[in-house]
């Protein structure tokens, strides 16, 4: 790679994936879907001082792919990326993300904002699930320094971006996430609050969905949880959570596997 | 008909030289030095947003002087290049001596075949780690490549600035002691330069990926005091 020198003209500014498609860094080739295995379940939810994110561990293809991924990742110091779909796709997609909020700041001396960091990634999602069976869909969220608040964007298939006020969720345990997430969820719940209704609504999604890791007791691999305020990304150490999964596995033991009637 | 005139190369490369040489003492020097855990770069530039000294990866970082649009061009390449390279094999074969080669060679090109040389000079900079060593990079106008062992002044008073440097600073001292000899030795015995005149930036390990930092006008004036 020699040095990339442009004039003022044809200059691809500080998009890192303007330059990279530019030099053909990048490539979108297509084949069959079956070729990557698959990442699945993250949710993402708002509490009074920032963002609680849980994903699970497991990507599959037909079988156990995997056991350990990581599917959320801190994109920087206050943004994080998860990804559901083609784990292949999805690992190029955090790659590029992650690199093109840092090539801005370093082009341009400045920090991209939340919600420029949100649209940024539009076109790339569309452009990669437009023409390709290799489908990602993605999930950003991120403590927003300069409106003081936590926030969470999802996409659909075609890239559209939409702000949610409360929570998302991503990949096929979705349904079961979702549930358990929309009766839990208040508009002023408390960090410790968000991180329980995270790691159950993970937990309802481990257990309805065969393509979506739970907490594995046998080999201490537990999902990830993230929290995101305003000191920025912090991932709880494995310890906590196998603590908090733990707890609910002990209730949900107690009662048969019934939830009871309670959000338990 | 057209008439040619015979200039010899070395009238045509001391007129180009002599014209780099006018363009790049327009401007204020920029002293880099390697201190005891780190690399520190000072420039003197009144302008708090028209940088001279930027990261360009994990452990590199550049300065330029002369020409604004010029250094910064070239800057923005050398990001582009570091980015680039990173995203295709990985973030630790990214090495600052291929980058200083790339611009030794454009800024040498642009001497001896541009329609005029480059009124620039230029520093990279790497911090030293378990792969490589700590290095300071020069790229001299006529793209002359110099690998410094201990400081690099860029700038039209090198000279002076270097002498005056040398003489207070044998061998690399902590980051305070260091700054205040670097902007002793920029400033001169007849005036002082005022703290937000000073672009203060540094590669230090502080446990994460990214070592460059641009210290804050308070950050400089503590160290300045220490």
């Amino acid at each position: 790679m020699g040095l990339p020198l442009y004039g003022a003209q044809d200059d691809p500014g500080p998009s890192f994936l303007a330059y990279a498609q530019r030099e053909g860094l990048v490539s979108l080739a297509t084949g069959p879907e079956a070729l990557s295995p698959h990442a699945t379940t993250v949710v993402a939810l708002r509490y009074a001082g920032g963002v609680v994110m849980v994903g699970d561990r497991q990507a599959t293809a037909n079988y156990v792919a995997s056991r350990d991924v990581r599917k959320i990742e801190a994109a920087d110091r206050f943004t994080a990326l998860a990804i559901s779909g083609s784990a292949a796709r999805g690992m190029e997609f955090i790659r590029m993300a992650q690199l093109s909020f840092e090539h801005y700041e370093k082009m341009t001396d400045t920090a991209l904002s939340l919600e420029g960091k949100a649209n940024y990634l539009s076109p790339i999602i569309q452009r990669n699930n437009l023409g390709s069976p290799l489908v990602v869909i993605p999930l950003l969220a991120g403590w927003d320094p300069s409106h003081r608040r936590g926030r969470v964007f999802e996409y659909d298939g075609a890239g559209g971006c939409y702000e949610r006020q409360d929570f998302t969720t991503i990949g096929s345990g979705s349904p079961f996430a979702e549930s358990a997430l929309r009766l839990g969820f208040r508009a002023d719940l408390s960090l410790e609050e968000a991180l329980d209704l995270g790691a159950l609504a993970l937990y309802e999604a481990g257990d309805n969905d065969p393509a979506t890791g739970g907490p594995d007791f046998v080999r201490g691999i537990y999902p990830m949880m993230v929290v995101l305020d305003e000191r920025g990304f912090t991932e709880l150490a494995n310890d906590d959570v196998a603590a908090r999964f733990r707890a609910i596995q002990e209730r949900r033991a107690a009662t048969s596997g019934v939830a009871g009637g309670t959000l338990r | 008909m057209s008439n040619y005139f015979y200039v010899s190369p070395q009238q045509l490369i001391n007129d180009r030289a002599e014209f780099a040489q006018k363009g790049i003492a327009r401007g204020r020097s920029i002293l880099a030095a390697i201190y005891d855990v780190g690399v520190v770069m000072v420039a003197e530039n009144p302008s708090a947003s028209l940088n001279k000294i930027s990261e360009i990866y994990d452990r590199i970082a550049f300065a330029g002087v002369g020409r604004y649009n010029e250094f910064d061009r070239l800057r923005e390449a050398g990001i582009r290049w570091a980015d680039g390279t990173g995203f295709t094999y990985s973030r630790e074969d990214v090495d600052a001596r291929a980058l200083a080669n790339y611009y030794a060679q454009h800024i040498g090109d642009m001497f001896t075949e541009g329609p005029k040389p480059l009124e620039v000079e230029i520093l990279v900079a790497q911090l030293g780690g378990t792969l490589r060593p700590t290095k300071l990079y020069r790229v001299a106008y006529e793209g002359t490549l110099t690998d410094e062992p201990h400081f690099a002044v860029l700038g039209g008073d090198a000279e002076t600035i270097r002498s005056r440097f040398e003489a207070s600073e044998a061998e690399p001292d902590g980051l305070a002691t260091t700054l205040r000899h670097a902007v002793a030795a920029l400033a001169g015995p007849e005036r002082t330069i005022p703290v937000e005149d000073l672009e203060v930036c540094i590669l230090e390990d502080r446990g994460g990926r990214r070592t460059f930092a641009r210290l804050s006008d308070a950050e400089v004036a503590t160290l300045l005091t220490e």
